[in-house]
């Protein structure tokens, strides 16, 4: 009898979603080029100093609840979001075999390979190599404890979910 | 439009238009959860004015309670993420990236550190393209803008 079970090779499914869970994701493949773009497009549709974006096959992402709203940002791009809490969930240039997902929907951002590169530099900010060396505090250092008697969270956990809210 | 706005913004698709006229105050980077996944991000950029110094000067955002003592404003139509407000607070945040001129503010200190990303610190590292350099020339060529102008 031959010992060596052969089991299929399964790629680690990852997950995410928006902020109140009307919108979830998963990832059957791996994940591909990671980065952060600052081109003012990216900054104004995740009203941040940049989108921080990760490739991931289209084929590959299936939505598990819901689905995105999506805003054509411009005559080649389509930007996918909750359209319930506003979470930006993705973008994708007509034609392009990938989407960028947003890392920070991913369940796990620190799931990510390493980050390779960043892109639409002609709109950094100049001080954003500079956010890191910024003093800082914990959630808990400031606020205050009758706000955290009274916090409940509504963010969807940051796993699947059977019946949500 | 009052002569004490000092700074206009709002969402992608331009549904959504807002003037302050109230100082800025506390600008800032929360690293918390709750702002990562409200914002599909790193981590949110604010910076905070009181709520009688936020006017809409065109289009209402649409909130979404993310706990017992928050709303979050976003636009429904293009999901720009707008606002963060304490339910008990007379102060609301807008965010950084949708103001018509971002590069105005400078956060001044990095919240929820215990969720900073590793990732986060190297970002600066990473090397840098220039937008125009990554769009083939006959997709630069078809490119058209449909952001609302960074003005009113």
């Amino acid at each position: 009898m031959d010992i060596m079970v052969k089991i299929p090779f399964r790629r680690p499914a990852r997950s995410g979603g928006c902020q109140c869970g009307a919108v979830r994701f998963s990832i059957a493949g791996g994940l591909g080029k990671a980065g952060i773009c600052h081109c003012r497009m990216c900054q104004k549709a995740f009203g941040n100093f940049g989108a921080a974006l990760v490739s991931v096959v289209a084929s590959e992402l299936h939505w598990t609840r819901g689905a995105a709203a999506e805003f054509r940002s411009s005559s080649i791009v389509a930007r996918g979001f909750c359209a319930a809490c506003g979470t930006p969930l993705y973008m994708r240039e007509d034609g392009d075999p990938n989407y960028e997902v947003a890392i920070g929907a991913l369940d796990d951002p620190n799931g990510i390979g390493p980050m390779s590169e960043q892109f639409g530099v002609e709109s950094k900010a100049d001080w954003f190599d500079g956010l890191r060396d910024l003093p800082h505090q914990k959630t808990g250092d400031y606020r205050s404890e009758g706000d955290m008697q009274k916090l409940r969270s509504f963010q969807h956990p940051d796993e699947d979910t059977e019946h949500w809210p | 439009m009052n002569s004490d706005v000092h700074a206009t913004g709002g969402c992608q698709c331009g549904a959504i238009r807002y003037a302050i006229s109230a100082p800025f105050e506390n600008p800032h980077i929360c690293h918390c959860r709750m702002c990562q996944k409200a914002f599909g991000n790193y981590f949110a950029a604010l910076v905070g004015t009181k709520k009688t110094g936020l006017a809409w000067t065109a289009g209402t955002p649409t909130f979404f309670r993310s706990s017992s003592i928050v709303a979050r404003g976003f636009c429904r139509d293009c999901g720009t993420p707008l606002t963060f407000a304490y339910d008990h607070s007379d102060r609301i945040a807008v965010s950084i990236g949708s103001l018509d001129h971002p590069e105005m503010v400078m956060p001044a200190v990095q919240f929820g550190i215990e969720g900073r990303l590793p990732a986060f610190s190297l970002l600066h590292s990473l090397p840098g393209t220039r937008t125009e350099d990554d769009i083939p020339a006959d997709m630069l060529e078809k490119l058209k803008s449909l952001q609302h102008p960074d003005r009113d």
